[in-house]
């Protein structure tokens, strides 16, 4: 019985690669990049995912904006009580809220009014409103604009610059803890007066109004009856939001999916070759090992290693170079392909998501078949008669 | 009998329009423990007789029996088996791969059988001692001269004490003395029990007191 792993037959497949040592080092070289670039793809993707899985799900359900003239306007703070008196809303709030543009960090933070007693739209926003001194002029921040402002000299306070170019000055209260990094970096949250303040909002005013519904079945139905009481309104459900995010996502994926296209590509010509045929070098060698008394699967075991060897190594270093590209340098050029798009938004980190599903499937995009293209033309020459090789 | 060849026939066919007939309906018995020299012009067909004989490749007609083995019918990885344990092959260019050390070389065969590292170091102390080549042990193949490399080319061949050894054309590539010593390395082999089919054109050999027969051979008949 020979069951056990054969060291000198692993032994002499180490000692055959070294002996190629430059072809080698080629081949793990490319396979290794090629890993890397595959798992990068795959890991931004999957984060990015997770980032807009989360923002999708902390969308109101109902999102109710003036409209006049194709534009955007300040809503009626009264049409909130209009729309409560609604069947099937559960509650209606009116929100607060504007792009801050800093000029210095040439940024644009989105800064978000709540109120003390108010019940808030997001679950998030409550846990800020625990925090948030209600009584000062206070503010708490996403960790990307605490960075920004933190560089621009503002430590425990931040000067607004209000429409009549007066000063607004509110004082740092604390950060937002939350993991979702793309729905709460660019956030200022405070309470809804010093917003108004800061963008000069009246009183009876709000920037849109976001609706919850207690039957999810619901919401297109109560959709169309805001819509019919205010036809100069646009009503936004969570779906149309959804979509409008999936489209930006799938623009961007196929970008990455061109990638990966020209990465498999890359590594199906490297495939081709190997299949192609060994050289008359590898040939003798093999039938010089059959004469000497190997069977064929003792070759086909040696070259299983040397493919083994190769293959695996070169997976296990381009997945890790991908996990510390894009978890630890926050994947440089390739990110912004995706995020891109938001250039004047505070820089967020990939969320780590760790899929057993990802890997195992770069695994066998990439072991297996370089195993096999291995193994296959070796088992060509060893079919052979050995005289024949050797001839 | 050791070796017996009945009524073989073996046809190479390079291409659709060109096919050789390598031997022809010959018929060869060789005792346990005999030396026997093929004599024959380069492609009268002794090396195909040793190819045969080690299972190298099959009889297009005939069938080959080594003691009890009846060679020509083994399947591909059972003549693998059979060579591993009962031959020691030693080629004309030798074969070996020059990249490897001498002991990388001479354990070769010994590499499928994953055996225990103090087995496989005796078998190789064995032959280095025997063939005189310990202190060429870690040396690279590609390193050593002619002579040298063909004792690790018996070296290998005799790792795994076979009953049968097989020369093809071994002096061809050395001169006199060290002719005279791969001579003196058969008597070795031949004291030892070994049966030895040596093809060859080398007139060395035909008139060696070791040798017990020489048998002729043109275009693949044997006279």
């Amino acid at each position: 019985m020979r069951t056990k792993i054969n060291i000198y037959l692993v032994e002499y497949a180490i000692n055959s690669l070294l002996r190629q040592k430059y072809k080698t080092l080629f081949i793990t070289l490319v396979l290794t990049a090629l890993i890397f670039l595959l798992s990068s793809i795959f890991f931004i993707t999957n984060s990015i995912k997770y980032e807009l899985q989360s923002t999708v799900d902390s969308l109101p359900e109902i999102t109710v904006q003036k409209i006049n003239g194709g534009r955007h306007y300040d809503i009626e703070v009264s049409v909130a009580d209009d729309i409560l008196a609604i069947t099937g809303v559960k509650s209606a709030v009116a929100r607060v809220w504007g792009y801050y543009y800093f000029e210095n960090a040439g940024v644009n933070f989105s800064v978000v009014g709540i109120d003390e007693y108010e019940e808030q739209y997001k679950n998030s926003l409550t846990n800020v409103a625990k925090t948030l001194d209600f009584s000062a002029s206070s503010m708490i921040l996403g960790a990307g604009v605490k960075k920004i402002i933190n560089e621009n000299y503002y430590k425990e306070y931040f000067n607004f610059i209000k429409p009549d170019g007066t000063l607004k000055r509110v004082d740092i209260g604390g950060v937002f803890d939350t993991d979702t990094e793309l729905e709460s970096n660019d956030v200022i949250v405070m309470s809804k007066e010093s917003v108004r303040e800061i963008f000069d909002m009246s009183e009876n005013k709000a920037t849109d109004i976001v609706v919850k519904v207690a039957n999810e079945d619901e919401i297109a139905t109560v959709a169309l009856k805001i819509k019919l009481l205010y036809p100069d309104s646009r009503v936004i459900t969570k779906d149309d939001l959804k979509i409008s995010y999936q489209n930006i996502f799938d623009y961007k994926s196929g970008i990455f999916l061109a990638l990966f296209v020209v990465s498999l590509f890359t590594f199906f010509i490297i495939i081709y070759d190997k299949l192609s045929g060994l050289s008359s070098e590898e040939k003798r060698e093999i039938g010089v090992l059959k004469a000497i008394g190997w069977r064929v699967d003792d070759v086909l075991k040696e070259k299983f290693y040397e493919g083994f060897i190769v293959s695996f190594f070169s997976y296990m270093s381009g997945v890790i170079l991908a996990l510390f590209f894009v978890y630890m340098l926050r994947a440089p050029l390739l990110q912004n392909i995706f995020t891109g798009y938001s250039q004047l938004k505070t820089s967020f980190t990939l969320p780590f998501v760790f899929d057993m599903q990802t890997l195992a499937l770069i695994f066998f995009l990439s072991v297996p078949i370089y195993i096999a293209a291995t193994i296959i033309p070796s088992w060509r020459s060893a079919a052979l008669e050995a005289d024949e090789v050797i001839r | 009998m050791m070796i017996e060849l009945k009524n073989i026939t073996k046809i190479y066919e390079v291409n659709k329009n060109n096919i050789v007939t390598a031997l022809d309906n010959i018929n060869l018995e060789i005792r346990e423990g005999e030396l026997v020299v093929l004599k024959g012009a380069s492609g009268s067909g002794k090396s195909t007789i040793l190819s045969l004989i080690a299972a190298l490749s099959k009889p297009t007609s005939g069938e080959i029996v080594v003691e009890t083995s009846r060679v020509s019918k083994l399947s591909d990885n059972f003549a693998s088996d059979f060579r591993r344990d009962n031959i020691g092959f030693v080629f004309q260019k030798y074969n070996l791969i020059p990249a490897l050390s001498v002991k990388e070389n001479i354990i070769l065969p010994l590499v499928p059988l994953n055996l225990h590292v103090k087995e496989i170091e005796e078998k190789l102390i064995r032959v280095l001692k025997m063939f005189h080549i310990e202190h060429k042990e870690n040396q690279l193949v590609k390193n050593l001269s002619g002579g040298e490399q063909q004792r690790v080319a018996i070296a290998r061949a005799n790792v795994n004490n076979p009953k049968i050894i097989l020369a093809d054309e071994p002096t061809a590539n050395l001169d006199e003395k060290l002719s005279l010593s791969f001579i003196e390395i058969l008597k070795e082999l031949k004291a030892e029990g070994k049966t030895i089919v040596v093809a060859t054109h080398d007139p060395l050999f035909f008139n060696l007191e070791i040798v017990d027969r020489v048998v002729e051979i043109h275009q693949g008949v044997l006279l």
